[in-house]
């Protein structure tokens, strides 16, 4: 516990708009989330609040805009203590969230859906107040989006994007971010944070939730880390290091090296030599062309191959195709022509499950949607794509539990998945290690080829730089991987070779030597050299 | 040690909860029944005492019961499979009527006992299983949705069956019933004096099959994940029209079976009558039944005793003198309130995949 946090305790800045004063979230099952948290939130700061995944911040700031009422500990405002009892009531205050996975009606249009927190204007007829506001705000803020199609045929950064857009409408003073550039391109991110800083200018107080160092070193004044569930630490923007930062975060008297480094830019590839593929093809594209779910083509005639040992990164903006792209490759999308084979073998417009006995492992992009079946236990979702391997079907179709069972604990222990157990289900994990599931039940395929969609998403430090990691073990061993990846350090730190993919193409593939910064920026907007 | 309770605690957890809301959701029930027999001048204490004793104070009350419960068992878990698989099947009652006709058919066979009883059975939940291929292949091919289908064929399989009640499986000497099923292919009366037969063992045994199909078994593995995340089970290599037509072919199983144990196992007519009499109603009720069970076979089996002595102690209150209307209602109240929790889950289920909503504490 640094002096810097005491003394703020003690002595409540004048200027704070919102205290949390000894917050303790403990939830049903019996998880402590939080213990004893404090925490200060001025007027006309950005407060970086830092964490790995499971360190109870978005907890505490869902008790904060209203989600989650505390264990024990109260929210004060100079009016004195409050208490909201839906986030309609804190947003009604003056407190709005963006969440991580968002809170939007997928039939609605993003006006619609903007509206929905304007009580009284649920009828068409003012739905042009609403766009009206929309639309000033997104020629204010730079976040633009289509209005007039249902948000869930958006992508994931659009979807945020009408996320960010519904709090601002209601002209909060309060802003809380929950890991928001994790789906955002390095030009919205910049664009997103000049938004935030404008902001601050006006006034306003924004809480960022990040595990990216970089990103609250850039733009918080203050920064409080929090590990598990207590909080760690309190720094100004000045006191502040991305070493001290690491440290506060991951507890460790010496930070892990390789965790800080990534996060500050420098890259696996420039510690070594990045292998060259000279294995075998494995898998193997030929002009591709893939529909998409508003576009008619989202992958417009895309080749590249994937040898034995060699890690193909794709880079881009999300929604450039790379989802079609992987879906046509799994089978859970037809492809419209082209071809696709592994080890000669055609895959494309295969069922998943006879391209997973080719060898595929599949880490899906979107953990909920595809890699889980939440209310299932652990051992469930660890045989899931594997459960009519012979090792887990006894006679009749019988599921051989006992086996299962040690499955899912060679798993938990290989992988150092923090569970209950292994009969409990697969939401009440943390993001992370609900990851570390996916990801080990897939390796434990001993996969051929491992196509890695997001791997490490929302992860914390500890678990992206393991998951990242683990894919290089995986190269080593001969295995063919294609990562498609929205973090640009990650990409170029692990490939061998990069693609730049923008509106259904490859605009580029090369060492990922070849490219620098401001030439993969241009390359992912679209601009070819 | 600590292992071991940790595997044990959450299955401990999943078990007592359910038990604990029902009864907590019963004694509502029973708390606002008792209200609405008070305003209209009824003793509820006389009422009640007169039901528990009527369903469950004797070997007579448990027996009736029991009977009672029987073919509940079998259409509710037509109804669990259904919402197991991720869906509503709500077409047992019309193939219940197609189970009973295909049992009544063995009328005209002469056969050994036991295998003229499984002739019956297995005619019946073919019968019951190739009734609902008709909404299954609907949905499969063309998107039907099985509510609305299931409904339909219904109303055909009911018009159907009386016209086969009166004109093709006819008694030709008493023209209100059919044929009754010869005593080689009926089932022995268990307590002398009751109704319950041993056609009891056929839906216990078929309750505990489907248990074990769909925990234990790779197939059930795949209904339920199916039904629980469609996307995700398309992920794990799982097709959905498999596991569609699965459930639905299992639950119409199931409900013809209850078809088949009431034409050969209600004494004493061992026939069905013009209009359906006895098993008009059974599907619809099982929805109930699977609701207070909570989908679950083996809860369903207490929810079918539970329902049965409903029945059974309804019979005893209309004696103290609550008129059969008093007693309709005070047990509909107290269904209602006991399939309100797993309605919720349900509902929430459904929903929760539709909208993207986040669990809490996704950290």
């Amino acid at each position: 516990m640094g002096s810097a946090s005491s003394a703020s305790r003690v002595a409540p800045s004048p200027s704070a708009i919102l205290r949390a004063e000894k917050i303790t979230k403990v939830y049903p099952d019996g998880t402590v989330a939080l213990l004893d948290v404090d925490l200060e939130v001025r007027s006309g700061e950005i407060l970086g609040l830092l964490g790995e995944n499971g360190a109870g911040k978005t907890t505490l700031t869902k008790i904060i805009s209203g989600l989650l009422p505390p264990t024990r500990g109260r929210v004060v405002s100079p009016q004195g203590p409050v208490r909201f009892s839906s986030p309609r009531e804190a947003l009604a205050f003056g407190i709005g969230m963006v969440h991580q996975h968002f809170a939007l009606v997928g039939t609605l249009t993003a006006v619609e859906n903007v509206a929905l927190v304007h009580p009284g204007a649920g009828s068409p007829p003012r739905y042009e107040r609403v766009r009206r506001l929309v639309e000033k705000l997104m020629a204010e803020s730079g976040l633009r989006v289509p209005l007039d199609v249902p948000v869930e045929k958006l992508a994931v950064g659009e979807q945020q994007r009408v996320e960010i857009l519904k709090v601002l409408s209601r002209n909060v003073q309060l802003l809380i971010l929950d890991e928001p550039t994790s789906v955002l391109t390095p030009v919205e991110v910049d664009e997103l944070f000049g938004f935030l800083s404008h902001l601050r200018q006006q006034g306003k107080s924004i809480i960022l939730i990040t595990h990216k160092l970089k990103e609250v070193l850039a733009l918080a004044d203050r920064i409080a880390v929090l590990r598990r569930g207590k909080l760690a630490g309190e720094l100004t923007l000045a006191q502040a290091s991305p070493e001290k930062l690491a440290q506060l975060m991951v507890g460790e008297a010496t930070p892990r090296k390789a965790a800080v480094e990534l996060q500050v830019g420098e890259t696996v590839a420039e510690r070594g030599q990045p292998q060259a593929g000279h294995g075998s093809v494995v898998l193997e594209v030929q002009n591709l062309t893939v529909p998409g779910d508003v576009q008619a083509l989202a992958v417009q005639g895309v080749s590249f191959a994937v040898r034995e040992g060699e890690i193909l990164g794709i880079a881009g903006v999300e929604g450039n195709g790379q989802s079609e792209l992987v879906e046509a490759l799994t089978g859970l999308r037809r492809a419209k022509g082209g071809q696709a084979s592994i080890r000669g073998v055609d895959i494309l417009n295969r069922d998943p499950r006879q391209i997973y006995r080719l060898g595929v492992a599949h880490i899906p992009e979107d953990r909920w949607k595809l890699g889980l079946v939440l209310p299932f236990t652990l051992a469930e979702n660890a045989i899931l794509g594997v459960h009519r391997w012979k090792e887990f079907r006894g006679p009749l179709g019988a599921l051989r539990w006992r086996r299962i069972q040690r499955h899912v604990r060679s798993l938990i222990g290989q992988f150092g998945i923090q569970a209950s157990g292994t009969m409990a289900p697969a939401r009440s994990l943390s993001g992370g290690n609900q990851q570390k599931l996916i990801v080990g039940r897939e390796l434990a395929k001993d996969p051929a080829v491992i196509i890695a969609s997001q791997p490490t998403r929302g992860l914390d430090i500890g678990a992206a730089q393991y998951i990242r990691e683990l894919l290089v073990q995986m190269k080593e061993g001969g295995r063919a991987i294609l990562l498609v990846s929205a973090d640009l350090d990650e990409v170029l730190s692990l490939s061998d070779r990069v693609a730049v993919m923008y509106g259904g193409k490859f605009m580029a593939v090369g060492s990922p030597g070849e490219f620098d910064r401001q030439r993969i920026g241009l390359l992912m907007g679209g601009v070819a050299r | 040690m600590k292992a071991a309770l940790q595997r044990l605690l959450p299955r401990a957890r999943s078990l007592v909860r359910p038990i604990v809301e029902s009864l907590l959701a019963g004694l509502v029930g029973l708390g606002v029944g008792a209200l609405i027999m008070w305003i209209w001048g009824h003793s509820p204490l006389r009422a009640y005492q007169a039901l528990f004793v009527g369903a469950f104070g004797d070997a007579y009350g448990w027996a009736e019961s029991l009977a009672y419960a029987v073919p509940l068992i079998l259409t509710a878990l037509t109804f669990a499979i259904s919402v197991r698989a991720g869906m509503f099947n709500i077409g047992a009652e019309g193939q219940v009527y197609v189970g009973a006709m295909a049992a009544i058919t063995i009328a005209y066979l002469k056969m050994t006992t036991g295998w003229h009883h499984l002739t019956g059975l297995v005619f019946a939940a073919l019968a019951g299983a190739v009734w609902s291929l008709g909404p299954a292949l609907l949905k499969i091919t063309r998107g039907v949705h099985e509510v609305i289908s299931t409904i339909m064929f219904n109303w055909i399989s009911r018009w159907m069956c009386f016209y086969l009640i009166a004109n093709v499986l006819v008694d030709p000497r008493r023209a209100e019933k059919t044929v009754s099923i010869p005593r080689t292919a009926r089932f022995p009366i268990l307590i002398p004096g009751t109704d319950l037969t041993a056609s009891i063992y056929v839906a216990v045994g078929f309750a505990l099959l489907i248990y074990f199909l769909l925990w234990h078994t790779v197939t059930g593995y795949e209904v339920r994940a199916a039904g629980l995340s469609p996307t995700a089970a398309r992920y794990g290599g799982i097709s959905a029209k498999r596991t569609l037509a699965l459930s639905f072919v299992l639950g119409g199983m199931a409900a013809g079976l209850a078809g088949a144990v009431i034409v050969m196992g209600v004494p004493p007519t061992y026939a069905e009558v013009t209009g359906l009499g006895y098993t008009m109603g059974k599907g619809f009720d099982g929805m109930a039944v699977a609701m207070v069970g909570r989908v679950h076979p083996l809860g369903i089996l207490f929810s079918a005793i539970f329902f049965g002595g409903l029945s059974a102690g309804g019979r005893a209150m209309q004696g103290v003198g609550v008129p059969l209307e008093m007693v309709r209602i005070v047990s509909g109240v107290i269904i209602l309130a006991m399939a309100v929790p797993e309605l919720v889950r349900v509902f929430r289920l459904f929903r929760v995949f539709r909208l993207r909503r986040a669990p809490v504490g996704g950290a």
